[in-house]
């Protein structure tokens, strides 16, 4: 099966959040509205934004950043969502194997199989999983993978107004993203640059972006949770094992020595 | 919060059970069969601690009913599925070693000497394992994308000596109960000397774990990681690290351990060591609790 992605291109998003709203009604979390009765913080924190973070009822927010340069101000929109990793850290995590990948490349929580530990919560480096306390699962973007089997498209995808989101082979998807960022550097955008290429393996959501990742909210290099998993054990077991195995065997070990040669105890 | 008390309180259990099993096993290797009464003593009071901290774990989870889908998968990966393995091989091997010590004295003489190089076996099997235990409890929140865990290598490193320090503490306090309510004779008393030791060698870990720390806020510095650091110790975790952290798991039972060295364990420098054993249980738990709270703000 030809590996499947999404292209969000913010050159062309007009930040509606039609997609937002479709993931939810899709998802059947249109009932819970993002207010302070809800439990979400939905007070003004002077942006457009809204909510604040994904949670385990909303699966893809539009993030909206306001910078300020040289007394105007530029609003960059950036799709937050799973970024469905070729090396996902959720997925490393997982003691379950709840969370693998599908053929096409997706993401995939089995919710019958997750028990809720919420490690993949902590291993993300995009924040994006969350513990339903309703369901007791971790939960995320599922790559609307039951309207895809059924040979439809995501939700995201069928109602963004301005084709700023796309869905279909990653290799096309690839070409076309390249494509545009060269012609966006060609028109004088410099910092124009695709994201998701070769982050963590290879995401399967590319971005085309007028300016640096971190300004959209992205991080520039992300890092896989296990990157470091044998160091973090070696630093453990060689604590154990040599620094704090000395005292015990400085003390001890010279206690029987004392007590062998008739010194006696100290 | 995704990881709230049951967590941290889990993390701090298992620490001290490893750590007191491992401390009990070098104690006995290194002295011969003087501290015999030690080991069997950190095993005993190691497996519930465990026990407990397992239930935890398990209440803790959105679908408690299906923890044991942890125990069809093998990740090495995967340092929450290595825990769980290394956890239930512990409890098991602990609990066979308290069945054998019991055994020991009502079995003829030719079983009981095959059993005790069995004994030794396992125990050395098991002192790995919990050598493995203790680390997992860092492991589990360095393998991770939250800066505070996986900023350094040194958190496995921190909280490994913290729980070598409260497993030691525990034993002490064990021993001094131990003690109190036996007369003398007993086999399962435990030496003034050896208590005098213990506390000796638990002030000793804990220089190592003050100087793990300060490596610990060094590197997090030079990495950048100044933010995560800023919630423990200027931040809404501020008072827990300096009182909980600093002052009671560290400096406070370094001094009290100072002040009965070398004196003879009886009167106020029984209540001195056990006043530092205690505050090094308390504030190992509170080092668990602002690691694992602070590092998710």
């Amino acid at each position: 099966m030809a590996e499947k992605a999404f292209l969000f291109d913010s050159t062309r998003c007009t930040a509606c959040r039609g997609c937002q709203a479709a993931c939810k009604q899709w998802n059947e979390y249109d009932e819970e509205i993002p207010t302070v009765e809800n439990g979400v913080d939905a007070r003004n924190r002077g942006s457009y934004e809204n909510p604040p973070e994904l949670s385990p009822t909303t699966w893809l927010r539009m993030k909206f950043t306001e910078v300020e340069r040289d007394g105007k101000v530029d609003w960059f929109f950036t799709r937050m969502a799973c970024m469905h990793c070729a090396k996902a850290s959720c997925e490393n995590v997982c003691p379950t194997g709840a969370i693998s990948h599908l053929e096409d490349g997706f993401v995939l929580i089995d919710q019958q199989w997750c028990i809720g530990c919420g490690y993949c919560v902590q291993a993300c480096p995009y924040h994006v999983p969350h513990k339903d306390e309703h369901t007791g699962t971790a939960r995320k973007c599922t790559s609307c993978v039951d309207r895809r089997n059924a040979g439809y498209e995501p939700a995201c995808v069928k109602a963004c107004p301005p084709d700023a989101l796309l869905y279909d082979d990653r290799d096309k998807l690839l070409a076309l993203a390249r494509q545009r960022v060269q012609g966006l550097r060609a028109a004088g955008n410099d910092r124009a640059n695709l994201y998701g290429d070769t982050e963590l393996g290879g995401l399967n959501v590319l971005y085309i972006l007028e300016d640096d990742p971190e300004i959209y909210g992205l991080p520039a290099e992300p890092v896989l949770a296990t990157r470091n998993a044998v160091g973090q054990w070696l630093s453990g077991v060689l604590t154990a094992g040599l620094i704090t195995a000395l005292p015990f065997w400085f003390l001890f070990k010279r206690k029987r020595e004392l007590e062998s040669t008739g010194g006696g105890a100290r | 919060m995704t990881w709230s008390a049951p967590i941290w309180i889990y993390l701090w259990l298992a620490g001290m059970a490893g750590g007191a099993f491992v401390a009990g096993f070098l104690a006995s290797r290194f002295s011969g069969q003087g501290q015999k009464p030690l080991l069997p003593m950190a095993t005993v009071v190691g497996i519930p601690l465990a026990v407990l901290g397992v239930l935890l774990l398990i209440v803790d989870l959105g679908r408690p009913e299906w923890f044991w889908h942890l125990m069809t998968q093998f990740k090495a990966l995967s340092p929450m599925s290595m825990g769980t393995w290394i956890l239930i091989a512990w409890v098991m091997i602990a609990f066979v070693l308290v069945v054998m010590w019991w055994l020991d004295s009502r079995v003829e003489e030719q079983v009981a000497s095959l059993m005790k190089r069995l004994e030794g076996l396992l125990a050395a099997v098991n002192a790995l394992l919990s050598v493995g235990l203790i680390s997992y409890t860092g492991v589990l929140l360095s393998v991770s994308s939250q800066s505070l865990w996986a900023g350094t290598v040194l958190l496995p490193a921190l909280f490994v000596a913290s729980a070598v320090s409260t497993g030691v503490a525990m034993l002490v306090i064990t021993a001094l109960a131990v003690n109190w309510a036996t007369r003398e004779g007993s086999s399962f008393r435990v030496s003034g000397h050896t208590v005098a030791m213990l506390a000796e060698a638990d002030a000793i870990v804990i220089l190592i774990e003050l100087a793990v720390l300060i490596g610990f806020v060094i590197w997090l510095v030079i990495s950048g990681a100044t933010d995560a650091l800023g919630v423990l110790f200027t931040g809404a975790m501020a008072a827990p690290t300096w009182i909980g952290v600093v002052l009671l798991a560290l400096l406070i039972p370094l001094g009290l351990d100072m002040a009965a060295r070398g004196k003879p364990l009886e009167g106020g420098v029984v209540r001195t060591v056990l006043m530092s054993s205690f505050c090094v249980i308390v504030g190992g738990l509170i080092l668990r609790w602002v690691i694992t709270i602070g590092g998710q703000m």
